[in-house]
């Protein structure tokens, strides 16, 4: 399989403190990717430089074989971002927020009508088709935010953590809408502080941690390779152990540390 | 700098989430020319003579159009900008698309020009309804122009200050320390001739003051090659501001 991103050696600063600090990596056409760390380990900046809004200080990205930093707009134009905040136009109605997104990237409009309302389909949302952004709930807003990602066809999409802030019920549906998407066999780049959403959707992970990746593999191998199939765990407190299979939560915690990152 | 045909895409854009606000907004625009003149041009103008054999409120009323202007367009750039960029985060969902920081910050200037220009002509309409000022297809155009010009440039000067500001107290320097002064002492409301010659100085270092210069003219049909200095002195501190906007706001977008 070819690749659609590759990163060499990428940096990134800011005022002189270093948030991605010489990764590489590879994203297979096809696969999901995860970017796992916790607060601050460089996975947003990383995903902002291959989505091309922010400007990488040395190595070497190219994305769909273009050269981010160079060719921006072509690249931009090939992406579909699930943003982390929720950036949806408040004033507009559902169906005005795709139709003005699709505008952004020169769709014809009788050809954007028709992807809308599938789109609006997939997303379980046509019914709040002529509603205000206002009126939907957290988790609606946060499905039209996958649909707007998709109304340009993507090669790539990008998801920054796209579940953070939803009850259980909305993760799920997001989770199945994705699972959907890679079937589809859409490429997909996610970041992630949840491991159970990392389990469920990725191919290949990184883990990141002061801005270096520390580690990468598919979840189940990664377990395998730091815990093997089984674990005990210890409480302390009053010094009940349990035996249970290992997560990827006890490789992410053993491997980026028990404290708290700030 | 990268700009390109799509930044009349963000003009759209704030046109289609303005629609909701047309009515309200028109009514509020109506009122207040509608107040300005009352209050000032037939209330004021009443203690007061003629003006180059004119009435105050013919006076007032060409100066007023084009200083509405501006102050529509400035705050548009400096409180509206600043909500979608740093509130509603509209600029992060246009970033995400082939639109790029330039387009996105020319497309805003744009479209606070657009709302200058139409805040202008709704003061010219209730001047022209209450037969204060004459109205023809060439006055229409040149004002039109002039307002244009004057919307770019201070869209522009208020997208600087928003590019530096860290919250909306920020904006309070400039609209108090640089607008005011140019909407009191451009000749909106006196003429300039009888001021001390420093404040005649600084005055003719404002836009506005030559803005409104062309203004009256073109009222008065009196417009000669002499104005083109002073349409000169609109568009040079136009193109100079415009850059500086994309640059400095692009410096806050790109990081």
């Amino acid at each position: 399989m070819s690749s659609i991103v590759a990163a060499k050696d990428l940096v990134k600063k800011f005022n002189g403190f270093t948030a991605v600090d010489g990764i590489s990596f590879e994203i297979k056409e096809g696969e999901c990717f995860g970017f796992l760390g916790p607060n601050g380990a460089g996975k947003t900046t990383t995903i902002r430089m291959i989505h091309c809004v922010s400007p990488k200080n040395s190595g070497e990205l190219r994305v769909a074989g273009l050269d981010a930093g160079v060719d921006n707009r072509d690249i931009k134009r090939l992406l579909g971002v699930i943003p982390q905040e929720l950036n949806l136009d408040e004033d507009l109605t559902t169906y005005e927020n795709l139709v003005l997104y699709a505008g952004f990237f020169d769709i014809p409009r009788p050809e954007a009508r028709e992807r809308i309302m599938e789109l609006l389909e997939f997303v379980e949302l046509k019914a709040k088709m002529k509603n205000r952004i206002t009126q939907l709930s957290t988790g609606m807003k946060r499905r039209l935010q996958i649909a707007r990602a998709l109304v340009n066809q993507p090669k790539l999409i990008i998801a920054d953590e796209p579940t953070t802030g939803l009850d259980p019920q909305a993760r799920h549906l997001i989770w199945q809408r994705l699972r959907e998407l890679k079937k589809r066999g859409t490429t997909m780049v996610l970041t992630t502080q949840y491991m159970e959403e990392a389990e469920q959707l990725c191919d290949e992970i990184v883990i990141m941690h002061q801005g270096k990746i520390i580690r990468q593999g598919a979840p189940d191998q990664l377990i395998r390779e730091e815990f093997g199939a089984e674990m005990i765990e210890v409480k302390d407190a009053k010094e009940r152990v349990f035996r249970r299979p290992a997560t990827l939560e006890d490789v992410f915690l053993k491997l980026t540390g028990r404290h708290l990152i700030e | 700098m990268n700009l390109s045909y799509r930044f009349y895409y963000v003009w759209r854009r704030n046109l289609a989430a303005y629609k909701r606000f047309v009515i309200p907004t028109l009514l509020i625009s109506l009122g207040e020319p509608f107040f300005y003149l009352i209050a000032m041009g037939i209330g004021l103008g009443a203690y007061m003579g003629l003006f180059g054999g004119q009435s105050y409120i013919h006076f007032l009323a060409s100066g007023l159009i084009v200083a509405s202007a501006m102050l529509t367009s400035t705050f548009e750039c400096l409180y509206d900008s600043y909500v979608r960029m740093v509130l509603e985060k509209i600029w992060d969902a246009l970033i995400a698309t082939p639109l790029l920081a330039e387009d996105i910050i020319a497309g805003d200037i744009v479209w606070g020009m657009f709302r200058g220009v139409i805040s202008g002509f709704l003061m010219y309409l209730v001047a022209a309804l209450l037969g204060v000022l004459p109205v023809s297809p060439s006055i229409v155009l040149t004002l039109f122009v002039l307002m244009v010009l004057i919307g770019i440039l201070f869209g522009s000067l208020a997208m600087i200050v928003t590019s530096f500001a860290p919250s909306f107290d920020f904006f309070n320097y400039y609209t108090e320390l640089v607008v005011s002064p140019i909407f009191f002492f451009s000749g909106v409301f006196f003429p300039l001739d009888k001021m001390p010659e420093w404040i005649k100085f600084i005055a003719n270092l404002f836009p506005l003051t030559h803005a409104v210069v062309i203004a009256r003219a073109t009222f008065d049909n009196q417009l000669n090659s002499g104005h083109w200095l002073n349409l000169l002195a609109i568009v040079a501190p136009m193109a100079v501001a415009f850059y500086l906007a994309l640059f400095f706001m692009k410096r806050r977008l790109i990081k």
